[in-house]
This record gives C-alpha cells, structure tokens and sequence, in this order.
C-alpha cells in the first residue's frame, strides 16, 4: 500500500469511528467531523491519478528511435517531404502511414500499391514509415471516443484544443487556423517540448516526418481529411514555449 | 441513539462542499495551465458536480416538503 493510498485509508476509518462516536454520544459536532474525514478520504482515493511517468523518461525512451529514423533516412539520401497517407491508401483504415519518396515531385503510390508490412516502395521509389505519433493520435482518438476516420477538418478544428488541454493535458494552449490547403496548429506549453525541440536537431527526421507530435496530428487530419498530409513547417517561439506547426493538404 | 444530524445540517455540509469541490475543480482546470498537477482532474469534477445535484436535490425535497404542506 503506498502512501497515498494509507492516507485516505485512514481518513476514511477516524471518520468512520468519528461517525460511530457521534451517534453513540449524539455529538453533532463529531458527526460533521466524521462525516467530513469520510468523505474528504473518499474523494482523495477516488481522484487519485493513473500510473504516471516523468517527463525525462518520456523523452529518454522515444528520442532512440528517432535517431534510427534519422539514421535510415541519411543513409538513403533522401530529401524529399514525407507524405501522410489517408485511409484510402491503407489496407487498415485504421492505421496511418507516412510516405517518403526518393525524389521531389514524385507522385504518391497507387493505393494498390501501399502495403504497410513493406518497408521500401518500388513505383515510386520511396519508404512506407510507420509515423511516430501514430500511437498518439490513436490515444486521441480513444480519448474523443471516435475514430478521425469518420470525423472532418472542421471536427479537428472544434475538438483538438479540447482534447489536448482538458482532456489530455498535454498543452496549456492550442489555436487553430485554417487558410485553403494550409492548417497551421500552435501548441503552447507541451509535454512533448523537449521531444520536438530534439527531433529539430535530426534534420532529415524534422524535414520529413517531425516530431512525434506533429506526427500524430498530421496522422489525425490524414484521417480526418481523407487527403495526403505533409508538415510544412514546424517551428519553436522566441522564448521556446509555443510550437507552431504548419501542415499542408495535398490534392490528390 | 440515533444518528445526530438532521436534514438541514446534511442540506448545508453539501452546500459548503459542494462549493468547495466547484471551486477547487475550476482553478485548478488545465485551461489555467494547471497541467503538472498530480490528480484526476475529471473525476475531481464528477465528484464536484455530484455533490452540486445533491445539495440541489436536498433543496428540491426542501421546496417539495414546502409546497405540500398546508
């Protein structure tokens, strides 16, 4: 038993006796008391948080496997944007994808074509990489209770502030502006700062596929829009407090 | 022996927790950038809001019993 755990424990039994005590002695004054220590020991246990993990172990565990990310994108010398795939490429719609090709100006694969148990694509050349913020953006999704498949831009843009303060609480602020392809997100004061802050420091990692964060949205509005994503830009504030995040929707 | 508080001592104890859960759910809201707090927010406002319809559903009893008396 933790501490925590004893201490509304034991709230919970002095308020008990308390309660016993004032209908014994009729003292309503030992009655509030009792009433007062089983309830506050009650609702202690009750909104305890669920099993958390510093923010450095957070950062420590994620920041290899972006390395290996970067490590195979140097070594194959690509260049180009990585592409988000919608579900229509996808044999999961459940599932996310983002598309690197050898060159610029390659046109995406043919959804026949897109198969996520491959790593190398051969028309066109390129590599099918499973996002890092895949798995996040399935938390959003079991935390909004829907799937971004069967949701729109608009959804996106009423609910992600919502989802990633209230619920999530990943970020103090979120903003988000839509301007014809182009929806630029701002996110101040988030959990994965330093994650992103690193990845910046990956070149290749940064330019083509972002952070594990702009991943996940990018890998949310692929859904949400059912069009190619890719992150445009992604850049940190001054005072290193504020992401901001530009991603594009490609017209395909 | 029988149990020392009446209707109105329980009518009030949920009227002052109740404000007090209210108020500690809503300053200590993620939209005041209170993120680095180590308790669930959300049950906090369940337990907060439950306790709010509890004191008003003394209070309807309350209006209820009023009423109905001649």
């Amino acid at each position: 038993m933790n501490s925590t755990k004893l201490i509304c424990f034991v709230l919970f039994l002095v308020g008990v006796i308390a309660l016993a005590f004032s209908i014994n002695y009729a003292s309503s004054i030992l009655a509030f008391i009792g009433l007062g220590l089983v309830f506050w020991g009650s609702i202690l246990f009750y909104i305890r948080p669920e099993k958390y993990v510093k923010e450095t172990l957070l950062d420590n565990t994620t920041l290899p496997l972006l390395v290996n990310l970067e490590k195979i994108l140097k070594e194959l010398g690509y260049k180009s944007k990585g592409v988000y795939l919608p579900p229509k490429y996808l044999k999961n719609f459940e599932s996310s994808l983002v598309f690197i090709p050898s060159k610029t100006e390659q046109p995406l694969p043919k959804p026949e074509e897109v198969d996520e148990e491959k790593l190398y694509s051969k028309n066109p050349n390129g590599i099918f990489l499973t996002p890092p913020g895949l798995t996040i953006s399935k938390l959003f999704e079991k935390e909004l209770g829907t799937s971004f498949t069967r949701t729109d831009l608009n959804y996106i843009q009423e609910n992600l502030p919502k989802l990633l303060i209230e619920d999530m609480e990943i970020a103090e602020n979120t903003e988000i502006k839509t301007e014809n392809k182009t929806v630029t997100i701002e996110i101040t004061n988030h959990v994965f700062n330093e994650i992103c802050q690193e990845t910046r420091k990956l070149q290749k990692t940064h330019e083509s596929i972002g952070c594990p964060l702009c991943s996940a949205i990018a890998c949310a509005l692929a859904k949400a829009t059912g069009k190619p994503i890719t992150i445009e830009k992604e850049e940190q504030s001054k005072d290193g407090k504020t992401t901001k995040i530009q991603f594009s929707i490609i017209e395909d | 022996m029988q149990f020392p508080l009446n209707f109105w001592d329980i009518n009030l104890w949920l009227a002052v927790t109740a404000i007090i859960l209210l108020i500690t759910a809503e300053l200590i809201s993620p939209y005041y950038g209170q993120t680095n707090l180590l308790i669930n927010k959300k049950k906090l406002k369940k337990a907060a809001l439950i306790v709010g319809i509890l004191f008003l559903i003394t209070i309807a009893i309350r209006v209820i019993n009023f009423i109905a008396t001649p």
